[in-house]
């Protein structure tokens, strides 16, 4: 198990905070806000000045594992193209909700045996921080004044974790008070970690929801490295919804394994026992699902590990993921257990087709909007 | 280097098999390497369908837990080992066999698929199946017919199944695990 926790003073685990073994910083963004917060906060890494392509001729020769050795050297650079872009989870064939991304972080510094990527950042020599937050807020301010009556799902947890490098970073300074003054839109962090401090001084005006993955602990504990915890997890969420947010769970990626019923039932117990229900925005289901690849990628780097040893096929979309039978009855089950445990609450899944919703849900949404519309509107949902 | 380590080396010279694959090989531990040896010498097995093996193989162990050399020793991956059959048919059925042990949900699940179309019993014009893995929800039902008049009999044979129920287990099963 490799887990980044010590336990603070006050008994609570703290998840280490995030140390690079270099940090570079393209010529022209030493004076950004991020930066200057980071040099703070980070004051004994080895800082470099580079010019933009210095990945050209500024890399060692070579290193055996370049994801893994890219999360410790940490870019600061300016975002050249567009920030605000819809989820790539709409792919043709399958239902998708109408979310909204926004990557002000591409990489991330925990290491999930089953992250896709793996496979997207392969030969990404580092963990890139975009310095210009004022564009992206420009970007999303346009886009969703555009529209006032219609309702828009932004999220940041895309190419990283949301909330694992706030303590470094601190941007959850920058988006919170921005998406809390606006009536059209939620912002929604995902996150594995316990890194909330950041948001315990702001005011989300119910704008914000703060969502954690959930597995299993004894998927945490073997196959989602140096995240922290589910106790831990559990007792961030209590501490945000005490301040104020919103709460997300996504059951994403579900993943099966000989005692995965024990496992999930266990899971959504303590979570719904612990937190409650009526300040919960949404839960997500989706199963694991990974490009063949990926698999490949995952076989080399984590050559332990109990993920690809499910019974998945490869599907229409050619990713892989638990047979269908298999993987409706999972689906079944578990929203069971969570209309039992909230019924109020608003579920959907993720990256599934047609055919499974149906089977699932006993309806498959007329449009992409129709499930966008449950999560922005709980109250819309049919009876 | 080890006798094993030697064979290893030599056997991925003679199959041409990638470094990757000979890495992950050696990985394993001795008897384990050996213990496959004796079935890629078997089999033949080429890059691909040793790497087929090493996938299923090490996905097995990882959920079974116990070693790549007891699974190689289950009796019905050493039936079709051991059977007379041509090198063709014998690697057909120990894959067969590997593919049962690595997805037994899925392969119990297309037995009992295959058991509910053989007991619709209607006849080689009329062909049921089923899409591949389980994916989908779809059924292909495939009728041939030289006449109007085969066309109309083979269509109330059908209409029978679908009376009795018996189509309807085919599309229950697919959802059944």
């Amino acid at each position: 198990m490799s887990r980044s926790l010590s336990v603070s003073e006050s008994g609570t685990e703290q998840m280490k905070l995030y140390q690079p073994n270099e940090i570079l910083i393209e010529q022209g963004e030493e004076h950004a806000a991020v930066v200057r917060r980071a040099l703070v906060r980070l004051p004994h890494v080895p800082v470099r000045i580079v010019e933009k392509g210095w990945e050209r001729d500024g890399l060692p020769g070579s290193e055996e594992d370049t994801f893994a050795a890219g999360k410790k050297r940490l870019l600061f650079t300016r975002r050249r193209s567009a920030f605000l872009e819809h989820c790539p989870a709409g792919t043709s064939g399958l239902v998708c909700c109408n979310y909204l991304v926004v990557s002000l972080i591409s990489n991330c510094p925990m290491d999930c045996s089953y992250c896709f990527l793996q496979e997207y950042l392969a030969s990404n020599p580092t963990l890139k921080v975009y310095t210009n937050v004022e564009d992206l807020l420009l970007q999303v301010a346009t886009a969703i004044d555009r529209h006032p009556t219609q309702q828009f799902r932004v999220g940041t947890g895309e190419l990283s974790d949301s909330l694992a490098l706030d303590p470094v970073l601190g941007f959850s300074a920058d988006l919170v008070p921005f998406f809390a003054v606006r009536k059209n839109a939620l912002l929604e962090f995902k996150t594995k970690t316990n890194c909330v401090d950041g948001l315990l001084t702001l005011d989300p005006k119910d704008r914000v929801v703060v969502a954690w993955s959930m597995t299993p602990p004894a998927i945490i504990d073997t196959e989602e490295h140096q995240t922290a915890s589910f106790s831990a997890r559990l007792a961030a969420a209590r501490r945000v919804q005490a301040a104020g947010y919103k709460l997300g769970f996504h059951f994403d990626p579900l993943i099966e394994y000989p005692d995965w019923e024990r496992g999930y039932y266990d899971t959504i117990s303590q979570i719904f026992s612990t937190i409650d229900p009526g300040r919960i925005a949404w839960v997500s289901l989706g199963s694991l699902r990974m490009a063949p690849t990926l698999r490949g990628t995952v076989r080399r780097r984590f050559p332990h590990t109990r993920i690809l040893s499910g019974e998945q096929v490869a599907c229409a979309d050619g990713k892989w993921r638990t047979f269908q039978a298999l993987r409706v009855k999972m689906y079944r089950t578990i929203l069971r257990w969570l209309k039992d445990a909230a019924p109020q609450v608003p579920h959907y899944m993720c990256m599934e087709t047609a055919a499974v919703w149906e089977k699932v849900w006993g309806y498959t949404p007329n449009c992409d909007k129709d499930v966008a519309r449950t999560l922005t509107a709980p109250n819309l949902i049919p009876a | 280097m080890s006798a094993i380590a030697d064979q290893l080396v030599a056997y991925a010279r003679e199959k041409r098999l990638s470094a990757q694959t000979l890495r992950r090989w050696q990985s394993w531990a001795a008897e384990d390497q050996t213990a496959l040896l004796a079935v890629a010498k078997g089999l033949q097995l080429n890059e691909n369908q040793l790497r087929d093996f090493l996938d299923w193989l090490e996905e097995i162990v990882a959920r079974e837990g116990g070693a790549t050399r007891d699974v190689l020793m289950r009796a019905e991956l050493r039936r079709p080992l051991e059977s007379k059959l041509s090198r063709n048919d014998k690697l057909r059925g120990v894959k067969d066999a590997l593919r049962k042990i690595r997805y037994p949900r899925l392969s119990q699940l297309e037995d009992d698929l295959r058991a509910a179309i053989k007991a619709l019993d209607l006849g080689e014009r009329v062909r049921v199946s089923f899409p591949p893995t389980l994916e989908g929800n779809e059924v292909m039902v495939e009728v041939k017919a030289c006449s109007v008049q085969e066309l109309h009999a083979r269509l109330v044979q059908i209409q029978q199944k679908l009376a009795d129920g018996s189509l309807q287990r085919v599309f229950t099963l697919l959802d059944e695990v």
